[in-house]
């Protein structure tokens, strides 16, 4: 009973803040008469999502297929490469300072080459671009937790004389894990927000991204605005995904 | 006309709730201008919590906590003490210098002022040429003499001290108990010390109040006749020993009494 | 050791060119691999050589000043921005850190959205330039740019300096209730120092959002000017001239480094007499 007194006490401010804003905005638009153009209200972006709720959902596939192809090759590519990393130490060195600063940088812009080297209607590269993407959030994550173990731990091994393949299983990967998690945490959001960034340098009009654009450009903003609201829910969704990915992955560990 | 004075005051901390906890139960005590007091007892005893009730951290459930004849609320509000912890707590973003001025600068004092007193302080603890360090380049023992020149810096009538050598080593720690009396003898503060160890408090006071465990109460006082003079032959008189043995066995009693055949609600 | 990185990349792209098919190929049945003519991928030194000449056939510019020009709008306004972004963000958490029930009810959705794809709001706030009047104000087109770069780089920075504040030690606040200091005089001389550690990584984060949101709002909507529209331009041009789009994506680079420069600057002076911990 204190338990739930005290959650509610925690998450009814978060929801009456949110009730609070929504009812402000709705009111806002109706009193002072706001064109579309500039705000809309929500109960017509509700009703604009409903309305084309098909049409939505296709283009959140797109969008989403792009994300999540990027994300897995990323993944993939990321964790085998950190793997390499932690094995030539020096690799490690020349990387890590040229993946922080690529953080710096948007390197999204690199889809508008690398949209010349395919096909005009080909999706593949924006699935290269979040796999590029991903691939250095889980390398710099990972190759990490492959390097900062314990010294008491390895000390341990090596007074046990194991191998190096022996530490890299017993001590290394498992000290590994919750980076990966980690990565995905940040990576998973990141793969959707460049799939939905790529989309905007042409090539292919199916995703998300793209309709947006196309709908404002027709002056109908209460669809682009629902279609903003699908690549929040979208972004929400592959997030959701990773935590709970990595909450199962806690479950095992000793708290 | 005494610099700290407590009547009957009570500390309920969750009053009527299910975790409700009784730090404090109806603690008496008087401290004079110029004394050296120690509150010793066991973990949870509510000595930190007595302390508080005198800075005014705390407010008492029930009672009157009086410091240089003025409400505790008040005493705070005119910066009447200064007050010191285990962790010396320095700014780590200031020099060792600006944070003995940080007192003063909340009080309003002027830029010279400030860096006069400043100046006297660091003479006081004897670190001088270490005005323009930075606290991580200090080692815990300087750390924590800054941290008590920092309290002094306002020149209080009044010192208040939680268990600030408990991080030292034990070397260091005797070391510092020195420095404390001879600090606290040149500039006359009275002092109310809260500490674990018995012959850290029979050393530094005057008296030493034993404390029970939850809920608190003083169970005993003990007077420590060693005189004001105090140096290392001090640790080897027989009156040294006999102060430790009087508290050791009032801190033993009541742990025997909660610890005894027949304790049913422990 | 950056420098060696960047080598080793170079390395990679020539060997590729010259081994890869020309008109791309297929991996394990997928149609993967990029193409490597001449106009999909350019050898790397003519990359460079075509910043010297002109942009546009006839032109006076080369399109290093092209690049140079571009790059440096974009930078004006990412730096607008994300100054916009700063005063808000630390604005905002200093009123959660003072007022409790705000930031029970703001501070969640300040952290979902940093998992939302907010930049698909672009459009919507470019599209406000040119048509929005208020009094005499006409909405200019680049603001919205701005806009859009204060918006992504105000919640990594709220939510950031918000956690700093909160990381006074209690025996710090302890000390200041005994000093009877007021909560402002606590905010200025505890928690705000204290949080420093925290904001530095907040700030990095928004610098780069704010460079990302002002490159996506150039490129949605072709803001004349910034580099963004440029990179656009450029790839268009591809068939004929297929160099010159990586000497726009340079310029991009560029803006994104010399933001994270001079916030990287600005982190080092302010922490100068720390010591050396980080923070996480």
């Amino acid at each position: 009973m204190k338990e739930t007194r005290r959650w509610l006490g925690n998450t009814l401010p978060t929801i009456v803040f949110g009730a609070l804003f929504l009812g402000l905005w709705e009111w806002v638009v109706r009193f002072f008469g706001l064109k579309p153009y500039f705000l809309t209200a929500p109960s017509a972006i509700w009703g604009q999502f409903t309305t084309n709720f098909s049409l939505i959902r296709g283009a959140a596939t797109v969008s989403g297929t792009n994300a999540l192809i990027g994300l897995l090759a990323g993944t993939v590519l990321g964790v085998a490469m950190s793997f390499v990393l932690s094995r030539f130490r020096f690799l490690n060195q020349l990387i890590t300072p040229l993946a922080v600063a690529l953080n710096a940088v948007p390197i999204f812009v690199l889809v508008a080459v690398l949209n010349n080297m395919y096909s005009i209607t080909s999706e593949i590269p924006r699935r290269i671009m979040v796999a590029l993407v991903v691939y250095f959030i889980v390398l710099v994550n990972v190759a990490r937790g492959l390097t900062e173990v314990s010294p008491t731990h390895v000390e341990l091994m090596r007074s046990y004389a194991a191998s190096d393949v022996a530490i890299l299983r017993k001590v290394r990967i498992p000290n590994a894990v919750p980076f990966l998690f980690v990565a995905l945490k940040i990576a998973a959001p990141a793969a959707v927000i460049t799939a939905f960034v790529s989309e905007y340098f042409g090539g292919s009009q199916n995703g998300l991204g793209s309709r947006i654009s196309s709908n404002i450009a027709n002056a109908k903003n209460a669809a682009a605005w629902a279609y903003v609201l699908a690549a929040c829910l979208l972004g929400l969704l592959f997030y959701l995904f990773s935590a709970v990915m990595e909450s199962l992955n806690r479950k095992g560990e000793a708290k | 006309m005494t610099a700290v004075s407590i009547r009957n005051a009570n500390k309920i901390f969750n009053k009527g709730k299910a975790n409700q906890v009784d730090a404090l139960r109806d603690v008496s005590l008087d401290v004079e201008h110029g004394e050296f007091v120690s509150l010793i007892g066991p973990s949870g005893c509510g000595k930190s919590t007595l302390l508080r009730l005198i800075a005014n951290l705390l407010e008492p459930t029930n009672g009157e906590v009086v410091v240089n004849d003025k409400p505790a609320a008040q005493a705070r509000l005119d910066q009447d003490y200064g007050m010191a912890f285990q962790q010396a707590g320095l700014f780590e973003w200031r020099t060792v210098r600006k944070n003995i001025e940080l007192p003063l600068e909340l009080k309003g004092w002027d830029k010279p002022d400030r860096a006069v007193r400043a100046n006297e302080m660091l003479e006081l603890v004897q670190l001088r040429e270490f005005g323009d360090h930075y606290p991580w380049q200090l080692s815990g023992g300087m750390q924590q003499r800054i941290a008590i020149a920092r309290a002094l810096a306002a020149h209080p009538p009044l010192l208040l001290m939680d268990e600030p050598f408990g991080a030292l080593d034990e070397m260091t720690r005797e070391y510092m108990q020195g420095e404390l009396l001879r600090i606290c003898a040149a500039t006359g503060t009275t002092v109310v010390f809260v500490t674990h160890s018995i012959p850290e408090a029979v050393y530094l006071s005057n008296r030493v109040v034993v404390m029970s465990p939850r809920p608190g109460r003083i169970t005993k006082t003990v007077d420590v006749p060693l005189g004001g003079e105090r140096n290392e032959d001090t640790r080897n008189r027989t009156a040294f020993f006999e102060a430790i043995t009087a508290v050791r066995e009032g801190l033993r009693g009541m742990h025997a009494a909660h610890v005894g055949l027949g304790d049913d609600d422990r | 050791m950056f420098l060696a990185a960047l080598v080793l990349v170079v390395v990679i792209w020539e060997t590729y060119k010259a081994l890869g098919p020309a008109d791309g190929g297929k991996l394990l049945g997928v149609r993967i691999l990029p193409r490597t003519s001449e106009y999909a991928m350019p050898h790397v030194w003519d990359m460079f050589s075509r910043f010297n000449r002109p942009e546009v056939r006839g032109s006076d510019r080369t399109v290093f000043d092209a690049v140079l020009a571009g790059a440096w709008y974009s930078f004006r306004l990412s730096a607008t921005g994300f100054v916009m972004g700063g005063v808000v963000g630390v604005g905002l958490a200093v009123l959660m850190a003072r007022f409790r029930l705000v930031q029970r009810g703001v501070l969640p959705y300040l952290v979902v959205s940093q998992t939302v794809p907010l930049i698909a709001l672009a459009p919507l706030v470019v599209s406000w330039g040119g048509k929005l009047e208020v009094g005499p104000f006409v909405w200019p087109r680049w603001l919205s740019a701005s806009l859009l770069g204060a918006f992504l780089s105000f919640f990594p920075i709220a939510v950031g300096t918000l956690r700093g504040l909160a990381a006074a030690p209690a025996s710090s606040v302890e000390l200041l209730q005994s000093y009877a200091a007021s909560w402002t005089k606590t905010l200025f001389k505890l928690r705000f120092p204290t949080a420093v550690p925290y904001m530095v990584p907040a700030f990095r984060l928004g610098a780069s959002s704010a460079v990302i949101g002002v490159v996506v709002a150039e490129i949605s909507t072709g803001l004349r000017g910034g580099i963004g529209r440029l990179i656009i331009e450029y790839a268009r041009e591809a068939t004929g001239d297929p160099a010159k789009v990586y000497t726009a994506i340079f310029g991009a680079a560029l803006l994104g480094l010399t933001m994270a420069g001079v916030v990287v600057a600005v982190d080092v002076f302010v922490m100068r007499n720390r010591p050396k911990e980080s923070v996480s």
